[in-house]
């Protein structure tokens, strides 16, 4: 095998799959610095996502990606709507009790997907896309555009965190909850706005994984545990981190054929994340202890 | 902001009585800050020292007297309320944001300032000079003593009339708790009262202006630091004769 197969066989489909893990696992890795516990129903808003976007694509037949800033503002306010009526009812139990109630709520949106838009598989557009030949790289448009795409949106909320009075805010939040409050941080507002920004961020991961495979109702849950182990590879808390776990999830799964049966190929995130809970449970870029 | 008369004292803690869950541990506290003063809080372990200052902030629940700050009655107040009326406290550990920066730690003390906050920065910055130099580090790499500088720089950054210490010189060499002290003088001297709870005693008294003792949750003595270091019983209890 040459040099150009393996990129363009593994390695390139690995990063626009890492790509995807990558949105979804910068969300996973704020609710789990901000707010402290792991998000079940993520993969599941995400699915919701895609199919908004699908609504919006078929009812006014604008291409997929005008509609993607409508689906993601659609699920921040599902995402805020649900911290309102479920979460924050329990912000002063037990996590875990957040924790499956997340899951209940997984169910619930998986439902409601199935209700709203059936069972059956789905596409934003009919018909086969060719690669486009690159120097031998083969790459689709959607491809590039998906991999761009992830950089762009990750980069805005990078700049938000780091430059912002509200985006330092919820950096404050997550390094010390209690001084952020004796310094007058409101805990309500910071909380919405984290999950604004993180329904936003499941609505582009699910819809980058619809349009780059195709949409089902399961989807977002079979994304859950690459994500999640994204999110703890890179770093519980630590947005760069997610980025890089989820692109290094995304070319492991798919290299991982090359040495087992492909049925494998979803356990790899498995691997990686007991790997990395074994020898460096901070993460590569030294997140924080769960 | 609040009723600033010169004669209206800046802290007023009537009777109080507070503690956590059920247990009261503060019974009928009297503490006084007038303005412009140091007052420190000194006694034994578990006479209930940062228990009186934190129910002055409204971190536990008080159940009978009154806590008034500047003439406003805020007893039974929120923490975030408290802080929006010109009361900051400083805890006795994690209290900087030790993955943000020395500048950003400042600027999340001014969070609820409207508008600019440089001439807040400015006062902050001649206070502690090592802060200007270093306000590009993360404040998680600082060292003790600046550390100390970054938490109690982000409390002066709401100009508050009353300013709460718990322990400040806790876990520092005796060069910092000097400095630490200093810098504490000057911040009284730009018109904050300040009231702090401090395990060191002797040094606690020589630097306040005046001092209360507490034991098992009560009110045992109250007067200047010297006279208090003059005391021959607050000696012998507290001071190891």
């Amino acid at each position: 095998m040459t040099l150009l197969e393996l990129m363009n066989f593994y390695v390139i489909p690995g990063l626009v799959l890492g790509s995807i893990y990558a949105v979804g696992a910068v969300g996973i890795t704020l609710v789990f610095g901000i707010l402290r516990f792991a998000h079940l129903a993520h993969g599941d808003l995400a699915t919701f996502g895609a199919f908004a976007a699908l609504a919006v694509v078929t009812a006014s037949g604008i291409s997929p990606w005008a509609a993607l800033p409508i689906a993601m503002a659609l699920c921040a306010l599902i995402a805020i709507g649900i911290d309102k009526v479920f979460y924050d009812y329990l912000t002063d139990r037990p996590k875990i009790i957040t924790v499956m109630a997340s899951l209940g709520i997984a169910l619930m949106l998986r439902a409601v997907i199935q209700v709203i838009w059936g069972v059956d598989t789905e596409t934003y557009s009919r018909g086969l896309v060719r690669p486009e030949n690159y120097w031998g790289l083969r790459l689709r448009d959607r491809e590039i555009f998906t991999m761009l795409a992830m950089f762009a949106i990750v980069g805005v909320l990078w700049v938000f965190l780091q430059k912002t009075k509200w985006g330092k805010a919820m950096r404050a939040m997550s390094d010390n909850p209690d001084l952020a409050l004796l310094s007058g941080v409101d805990n309500r507002r910071t909380t919405m706005l984290t999950w604004a920004i993180v329904g936003a961020l499941c609505a582009a991961s699910g819809f980058f994984l619809g349009l780059n495979t195709e949409l089902k109702a399961l989807m977002g849950w079979t994304m859950l545990l690459p994500m999640f182990a994204a999110a703890i590879l890179g770093g519980v808390g630590r947005v760069e981190g997610a980025v890089l776990g989820g692109l290094v999830v995304g070319v492991a799964e798919e290299l991982s054929v090359l040495v087992l049966p492909s049925e494998y190929k979803a356990a790899m995130a498995f691997v990686i994340l007991l790997l990395i809970l074994l020898v460096r449970p901070t993460g590569l870029l030294k997140g924080k202890l769960l | 902001m609040t009723n600033t008369s010169k004669t209206t004292p800046t802290l007023v803690m009537k009777d109080v009585r507070a503690g956590y869950g059920d247990a009261d541990i503060l019974h009928d506290i009297n503490i006084k800050v007038a303005r412009r003063e140091i007052v420190s809080i000194i006694g034994p372990n578990g006479a209930g020292k940062s228990t009186a200052m934190k129910a002055v902030f409204g971190l536990l629940n008080v159940r009978g007297g009154s806590i008034t700050v500047a003439g406003q009655d805020m007893t039974g107040w929120k923490p975030n309320k408290i802080v929006q009326n010109g009361v900051c406290y400083v805890p006795q550990v994690n209290n900087v944001f030790r993955e943000m920066t020395v500048l950003e730690n400042l600027e999340m003390g001014a969070f609820l300032r409207k508008g600019d906050f440089t001439a807040a920065l400015d006062r902050v910055f001649s206070l502690f000079p090592d802060l200007r130099e270093r306000r590009s580090a993360m404040a998680g790499s600082l060292s003790g003593g600046q550390r100390q500088m970054v938490a109690m720089g982000r409390a002066l950054m709401l100009d508050p009339v009353l300013l709460l210490l718990d322990e400040p010189t806790a876990g520092l060499s005796p060069k910092y708790m000097e400095q630490i002290f200093e810098i504490t003088r000057s911040v009284r001297d730009t018109d904050v009262s300040i009231l702090l709870v401090e395990q060191h005693a002797k040094q606690a008294l020589t630097f306040s202006d005046r001092a209360y003792v507490l034991a098992a949750g009560q009110n045992r003595h109250e007067g200047t630091g010297e006279g208090l270091l003059a005391d021959r019983e607050v000696a012998e209890m507290f001071l190891g004769g």
